[in-house]
């Protein structure tokens, strides 16, 4: 099963560069009998759906805001999110995520059946820094080991993990 | 009775915003205010890195349009080394940009600008995209569409050396040339996007010329402002994307000024309101008048009509054939209603297919003189191009070892926010009468601004996310009135 683990987010707006931290914690932990490409992108739309082609499994790692505690880690496939505006999947220049791989399938090209998500709550500041927020910059490691753990299996449901101190 | 309006979001629109409309006694529009929270702190952000850092980290202030704050910034870095680039790295500098250009008008047209036009402004909006434009005109449109953005992709990989984040272009020219080789491949791609662009302007002549409900739209009054016009322009007055000076007609298309990038401080202020962060540029020899149209009103716009309307041509032939006709169908220069953008902007496309081949097929675009090495102490510079939404400005100081100490920039949107504060405002106008409020609006609203394809995630230093936009009308005691949510 060829797979994909693409970094989302912008490395120098703060806690949005979050997907790019964990790749980079992923590739440290990363052991060579895992067969797997990793990218870090700041593209949505469109432009993401043309980075997954050829790939039978994608896993998308972005910051995510939403009212949960800062730092949690939620889990989830990209069937779950409604089809407007995941976080960086979409780009409102063009389209969101889905409505891209309907057409880049119609195209005949071949994209993942099976797109995850790994989201790191945060409270979206528009600060320009390149470092994380306390609790999100703890995350990392642990949106990480979830990574790597979904590397090693499906999962089909959503799960929400509190990271621990 | 409790009544709110709200887009949430506007899934075709990059940024963050809201607009709150507030009724008068016979609920009607009293005032509109079009809100854009401003991302903060990125001229303290680059304040003491060095100016050779800028193309890099400029590039990520926006995901759209990385490839325009590349060569403003690359620009503004030569100017900062008082360093003029080889024309040979001009050349390559500016063939990336127009296979850019391909690429983000191929994009915009097809999958934002274009959907209202081909499946009709009434259609539903879940089929107001890109898939309902290949449900409705053709399976083989959407493998245009995707072929031209590969090939916009290749030709940004082969001469900026990445993908999306271009970073060959430093002060004194760009790092790497290109082989006969690459040279004959970027020449293939070149020419099909001509013909690709042809396709378009033929297809938006056949779905939107050819019916007379979108011509009536288009010229309608709703989506019509008089201001001025800018866009930069080449010595013979014809657009130019990546180089030259700064043109502005006045609202009857007589040239206002016309000025050198280094001059924009005297010509281009900007004004604060207190309801939001965003500045509104206006033109400071007129001065601020408010959100007003006509001669003695500042506000000015920066889009692909404004390009048109500024200059005297395109520079190159099929582009030009184009810019008659679309004058020819108009009624004449310059053109006020904002609706043209579209068509302007596939003329565009055309203009920067055939400036692609022509650049690709200069003698010079192969010579390994890439790169005059900066000698002279770096002060102050400022690059101006034309992003594909409109006139950008970086501004850099340095201290005598190029290391930033002060940082303005005034991208593409901001110079339109005025503008389309004054569209929405007369779109809700139009549509909220004696307190009925016309199913049509969130849609009226939504393509008065999509039409100057706003980038806000630029314009605040935003990124590429999509966020919500809200609509929310207010009664003429302040009380909030109803809901509705549209998701296209």
């Amino acid at each position: 099963m060829k797979t994909i683990v693409v970094g989302l987010g912008n490395p120098i707006l703060g806690d949005d560069g979050v997907g790019w931290k964990v790749i980079e914690e992923v590739k440290k932990q990363l052991t060579p009998d895992v067969p797997v490409d990793i990218q870090c992108l700041s593209l949505g739309g469109l432009g993401l759906m043309e980075h997954l082609i050829g790939y039978d499994r994608a896993i998308l790692v972005d910051a995510f805001a939403s009212n949960d505690q800062s730092g949690s880690i939620l889990v989830l496939k990209l069937s779950d999110l409604p089809n407007y505006s995941a976080f960086h999947t979409a780009s409102s220049h063009d389209t969101s995520l889905q409505n891209a791989l309907e057409l880049g399938r119609s195209m005949g090209a071949k994209l993942p059946d099976e797109v995850s998500i790994i989201g790191i709550v945060t409270r979206r500041v528009y600060d320009f820094s390149e470092t994380l927020s306390p609790p999100v910059a703890d995350a990392v490691p642990f949106a990480a080991r979830v990574v790597i753990d979904l590397l090693k299996q499906v999962t089909n449901h959503k799960e929400e993990y509190q990271p621990q101190g | 009775m409790t009544q709110r309006i709200t887009i949430d979001p506007i899934t075709r629109l990059e940024g963050h915003g809201k607009i709150e409309i507030f009724l008068d006694d016979q609920g009607n529009v009293a005032n509109s205010y079009f809100q854009i929270p401003e991302l903060r702190g990125f001229e303290r952000f680059v304040v003491g890195r060095p100016i050779e850092e800028m193309p890099l980290l400029t590039n990520r202030i926006c995901g759209v349009c990385p490839e325009a704050h590349h060569m403003a910034a690359s620009k503004a870095a030569d100017a900062v080394y008082k360093v003029d680039p080889p024309r040979t790295a001009k050349l390559l500098r500016e063939l990336l940009y127009m296979a850019f250009y391909c690429t983000d008008h191929t994009t915009h047209f097809y999958a934002l600008g274009g959907p209202d036009f081909v499946m009709g402004p009434d259609a539903p909006v879940a089929e107001r995209n890109i898939l309902g434009v290949i449900h409705k005109v053709g399976l083989e449109i959407g493998g245009k569409v995707i072929q031209m953005r590969k090939y916009g992709h290749t030709v940004v990989e082969m001469i900026g050396g990445r993908k999306v984040h271009p970073c060959s272009s430093i002060p004194g020219g760009v790092t790497k040339g290109i082989t006969e080789e690459q040279r004959k491949e970027i020449e293939e791609m070149g020419k099909w996007a001509v013909e690709f662009a042809q396709f378009s302007l033929q297809l938006f002549n056949d779905i939107v010329l050819g019916n007379k409900a979108y011509v009536d739209l288009i010229l309608g009054d709703v989506y019509t402002h008089r201001t001025y016009s800018m866009g930069l322009m080449d010595e013979n007055n014809k657009v130019n994307f990546y180089d030259g000076n700064v043109r502005v007609v006045d609202p009857n298309g007589r040239e206002f000024i016309k000025y050198a990038p280094h001059e924009y401080m005297n010509h281009i202020a900007e004004h604060i309101e207190p309801w939001t962060y965003l500045k509104f540029p206006y033109l400071k020899n007129i001065g601020w008048k408010g959100f007003e149209d006509g001669e003695d009103s500042g506000v000015y716009m920066a889009t692909p009509l404004s390009r048109l309307n500024a200059s005297d041509g395109m520079a190159t032939p099929l582009a030009q054939e184009h810019y008659e006709k679309f004058y020819a169908t108009l009624g004449g220069k310059p053109v006020h209603q904002r609706l043209a953008t579209h068509w302007a902007r596939l003329i565009e496309l055309l203009y920067a297919a055939e400036r692609w081949v022509e650049l690709v097929t200069d003698p010079d675009i192969t010579s390994p003189d890439v790169h005059a090495k900066p000698t002279e102490i770096p002060t102050e510079g400022i690059g101006i191009v034309e992003a594909p939404r409109g006139t950008l400005t970086h501004h850099y100081w340095t201290d005598e070892r190029g290391i930033v100490t002060k940082a303005n920039l005034i991208v593409g949107t901001t110079n339109n926010y005025a503008p389309i504060q004054m569209s929405t405002n007369k779109a809700a106008r139009s549509l909220i009468k004696d307190g009925v409020v016309n199913e049509g609006l969130l849609n009226m609203v939504e393509m008065a601004f999509r039409a100057y394809d706003p980038c806000f995630g630029c314009a605040t230093h935003s990124l590429p996310g999509q966020m919500p936009l809200e609509i929310k009308i207010f009664d003429a005691d302040g009380n909030p009135l109803e809901v509705l949510r549209q998701f296209c």
